[in-house]
């Protein structure tokens, strides 16, 4: 790693989180909803976002956490297994109206993976994605309808990382670039 | 016949208790007093050690029934290169030599294809089936030097005496695998720690250890020769040497893979090391050396047994038991025993030449002027890496492939001629 | 920690640290088999061939179910249909399913160490379904997450095997599993059936049933095989029952709450009486279902370090 740039501090998040929070509650105003966050850094964002509603609304969101590992396309492309995560689904997914939560949104593949895993488990009345950083290069057709930041000019080998962390040092968006 | 002095040797000759620097020469296919040679040919040894002819007892040429593993020619040439001048030519071959006729066979094709003396071995029982007694005055006719039903053993307690009795009066020893069927059945490698952690079906040390006992009682009533194969639990040594004390006449022989390795060998499937008698504990191993080193063991034999590759490469529990073993015996034996000096070369040597000479009751097996003119040359010094590709042998079923070694055979001569030449 | 073989062989092979990575991945594996869809896309487009050289209706299921629910797809081979019968060699006919562009190798077999073997001809990956009386990993795998999951760890319990350890694969892949995860172990059974060369791996050997299970939180029965009386290692099943089966008495001599396993098929009134086996100890049908998930997670793992 040769470069690691700060592009949104802790402040400039929670701002950004409360806007989609905004626009969902636009979107769903009777707060009759369930947030589905993927591992890893989905989860702790789902959980921040369905705060954020809850202030909004006064209506705590239907929470989930996925594991999409057993529906990746990539399965032994990878030098390392994933580890699988548990899967905590504690309501019916039947009807339900789901909102995908991610931290960054690049090729989509992992977005057509949890669609594959959600469905597996319940037919949802609708499904929407919310990320918090949207790169823009998609590879394909999925595209978010919540979005924190769009960030659309970082350089395609750079890697853009989301980290909720204790210390506030290291939470952030970075900018991070690999070189061998 | 060309004359040869092979000078600046080290000469060990066990029955008449010589090792000396000295030089032997070889006329008309005879050790000669080298003075007495009119044009001989002069080989400087260079200090390297010459001694009697090596013997194995205990050899598997496979010819008839299966020449793809190995034939009289084949077979004997990795006897020449292993530093042996004659082999003992077990008969369980397809047909076995359990008639005149089969020992004729093999008698031809020796003196046509062979590269070492064969000594033919007849039969017991007919077909070494343990039922019915071999023609053994007629085997005897017609050259055998022992009899043998190697791979199997009489279970039959009389019929075995009347056997012992029978070959007493034709002369001939008894070279008898010791193994209880019943106790053995269905075995594939030693009942012990291993067997048990592998699952795989045990041949108990009972097994020998019974009719190793059996055979001793018989040479005590019978008053004649029995000669224990193979050897390879630590109570077989000590019948053995127990009964050796009291005077019975029994003799046994130990194989290099028994002096070397232990059945934890197996825990890697690999069927290089599937035999009968099967791998022992390392226990039995070091009372095995024990009983070499004390001389209460008086041979090392090879069991040399060819398989193809084919044959060896399926499931352990299908594997045929045995390994070839005539070009890695001296190494072996030599880097475990002498190198480690649990036993002198002069002793070691014993085992190859006086002691399995007396077993088959050669009189005078040395290098006395008039001797016919086998020899062994080898350089104890020499160290490498075993190599089955270069083998002689129409097989390679070794377990001892890239081991480190030391003592290289350098020549063998039989009869006056120099069948093996490596220098 | 991470996965990095293409076989599973035997338990001897793992480190602890990677049972215990097989079973936590076994228990996001049972939840699949608990959802509507008790299916994942996971193994989608990879190949497996259940090549059973033994007979074998329970083990062969449970893979086949586990492979399934992993999306793969599945051929069956049975020795009697295969051509091991027309003499090919062992060696030869893998050689020719992995010409097939097949990925795993899920093989069962009579001779111990059959699957080693092949395995090191084969780059696809080979599961070991039960060699001779060598290894069963998937049995103890699932025998060790029925512990696991029901008394919350494997360290420091008291184990019992009793019955045919001599001749049971389910009983060396338990030992070896077992000890690697800190459990104490005893076998028990008629000195005939129980050798007492495992004491030399750290294990307590016992012929007396009450001594054998009086400490244990678990027993595990293992199938006594009727053929086995004809060979003489016991005088029969009625004499065997009363001194080594488990019953209403013998159950007494145990913990309350002590475990009763048994691999299956159960012989009722032999290794145990049917109250014991539908009683409240029996975690029988639950290791069952365990036997799924734990499968689908060796599946799962292995098939990910096929390297094509």
């Amino acid at each position: 790693m040769t470069l690691k740039k700060l592009l949104y501090s802790p402040t400039e998040m929670e701002d950004a989180v409360d806007r989609m929070a905004g626009a969902i509650q636009a979107e769903f105003p009777d707060g009759n909803l369930a947030l589905v966050g993927l591992y890893m850094q989905g989860v702790p964002l789902s959980e921040r976002l369905a705060e954020a509603l809850e202030k909004r609304t006064g209506r705590r969101p239907d929470l989930a956490r996925l594991d999409i590992s057993l529906y990746r396309d990539d399965f032994g492309k990878r030098s390392a297994l994933p580890l699988i995560r548990e899967t905590v689904i504690p309501f019916d997914i039947s009807e339900a109206n789901i909102i995908l939560v991610d931290d960054v949104l690049s090729s989509g593949r992992t977005i057509r993976a949890a669609l594959d895993a959600v469905t597996d488990y319940g037919r949802p009345r609708l499904i929407r994605l919310a990320v918090l950083a949207d790169r823009g290069c998609p590879e394909y057709p999925i595209r978010a309808d919540y979005v924190g930041f769009s960030l659309f000019s970082i350089p395609e080998n750079h890697k853009v990382v989301v980290h909720f962390n204790e210390d506030p040092e290291e939470t952030g968006v970075f900018e991070m670039e690999w070189k061998r | 016949m060309k004359e040869y002095i092979f000078k600046n040797a080290r000469v060990i000759d066990p029955l008449r208790n010589i090792d000396t620097r000295g030089d032997i020469g070889v006329a008309d296919g005879r050790i000669a007093e080298p003075a007495a040679l009119k044009n001989p040919q002069i080989i400087d040894l260079d200090g390297k050690t010459l001694t009697p002819g090596f013997i194995d007892l205990h050899v598997h040429l496979r010819q008839p029934g299966n020449n793809m593993a190995e034939t009289i020619a084949s077979g004997t040439a990795a006897a020449a290169a292993g530093g042996f001048t004659s082999v003992v030519a077990m008969p369980n071959t397809n047909p076995p030599a359990d008639t005149a006729g089969a020992i004729e066979f093999l008698r031809q094709t020796a003196a046509q294809k062979g590269v070492v003396h064969v000594l033919p071995c007849g039969c017991m029982t007919k077909g070494y089936a343990g039922e019915e007694m071999a023609g053994i005055g007629s085997l005897k006719a017609a050259g055998v030097v022992a009899l043998s039903d190697d791979g199997r053993c009489i279970q039959d307690h009389a019929l075995m005496r009347h056997v012992v009795e029978y070959a007493k009066s034709f002369g001939l020893p008894i070279l008898d695998h010791c193994e209880d069927k019943a106790l053995a059945a269905g075995g594939v490698m030693h009942e012990g720690k291993w067997s048990v952690l592998l699952g795989m079906n045990g041949i108990s040390g009972a097994a020998e250890e019974l009719m190793v006992a059996r055979n001793i009682i018989l040479a005590r009533n019978i008053g004649w020769k029995i000669h224990m194969q193979h050897v390879s639990v630590k109570e077989s040594v000590e019948l053995l040497r127990n009964a050796r004390a009291k005077g019975i006449p029994v003799t046994g022989e130990a194989t290099p893979h028994h002096l070397t390795l232990t059945d934890e060998c197996i825990k890697k499937y690999d069927t290089n090391y599937k035999m009968n008698p099967p791998l022992r504990s390392e226990e039995d191993r070091l009372a095995l050396i024990a009983g070499v080193a004390d001389g209460t063991i008086t041979a090392i034999a090879t069991d040399h047994a060819p398989h193809t590759s084919t044959a060896k490469l399926v499931e352990f529990d299908d594997a045929p038991f045995g390994i070839i073993g005539l070009e890695t015996a001296l190494p072996l034996t030599y880097t475990e025993l002498v190198a480690k000096g649990v036993v002198t070369l002069p002793e070691l040597v014993a085992k190859f030449t006086a002691g399995p000479a007396e077993i088959l009751g050669f009189e005078n097996y040395s290098l006395a002027p008039g001797r016919v003119a086998d020899l062994t040359i080898f350089d104890p010094d020499a160290h490498y890496v075993i190599d089955k590709k270069k083998f002689k042998s129409n097989s390679r079923n070794t377990p001892f492939d890239g081991w480190n070694v030391q003592c290289r055979v350098v020549m063998t001569v039989v009869g006056g001629r120099i069948v093996y030449d490596a220098r | 920690m991470e996965w990095k073989r293409k076989d599973l062989l035997s338990l001897y092979d793992l480190t602890a640290e990677e049972i215990v990575f097989l079973l936590d991945t076994a228990e996001e594996f049972k939840k699949v088999s608990e959802r509507k869809v008790k299916k994942v896309p996971a193994l989608r487009g990879k190949t497996v061939v259940n090549f059973f050289v033994e007979p074998s209706t329970r083990t062969r299921v449970s893979f086949e179910l586990a492979e399934q629910r992993l999306s793969a797809d599945i051929v069956n081979m049975q020795a009697a249909v295969s051509s091991l019968r027309k003499g090919e060699t062992l060696l030869d006919t893998v050689r020719n399913i992995e010409a097939l562009q097949v990925d795993l190798v899920v093989m069962r077999h009579s001779a111990p160490g059959a699957q080693a073997f092949i395995a090191k001809h084969l780059s696809c990956g080979v599961v070991n379904a039960g060699d001779g009386a060598h290894s069963h990993p998937t049995q103890a795998l699932l025998d060790i997450f029925t512990i696991r999951e029901k008394k919350g760890c494997v360290k420091g319990l008291n184990v019992a095997i009793v019955g045919d350890i001599l001749h049971s694969r389910v009983a060396r892949s338990n030992i070896w599993g077992l000890l690697k995860l800190g459990a104490n172990v005893t076998l028990a059974g008629p000195a005939t059936l129980v050798p007492r060369e495992f004491e030399e791996i750290g294990v307590r050997v016992c012929h007396n049933l009450r001594e054998a299970i009086a400490d244990a939180d678990v027993v595990n029965l293992l199938r006594i095989q009727h053929e086995r009386q004809a060979a003489g290692f016991f005088p029969s099943t009625g004499e065997y029952a009363k001194f080594f089966g488990i019953n209403r008495e013998t159950l007494k001599w145990m913990k309350p709450d002590a475990l009763i396993m048994h691999p299956g098929p159960i012989n009722r009134d032999v290794e145990l009486t049917s109250e014991v086996a539908d009683g409240p100890n029996s975690v029988i049908l639950e290791q069952v279902t365990n036997g799924l998930a734990v499968r689908m997670a060796v599946l799962f793992l292995v098939a990910g370090c096929v390297k094509k």
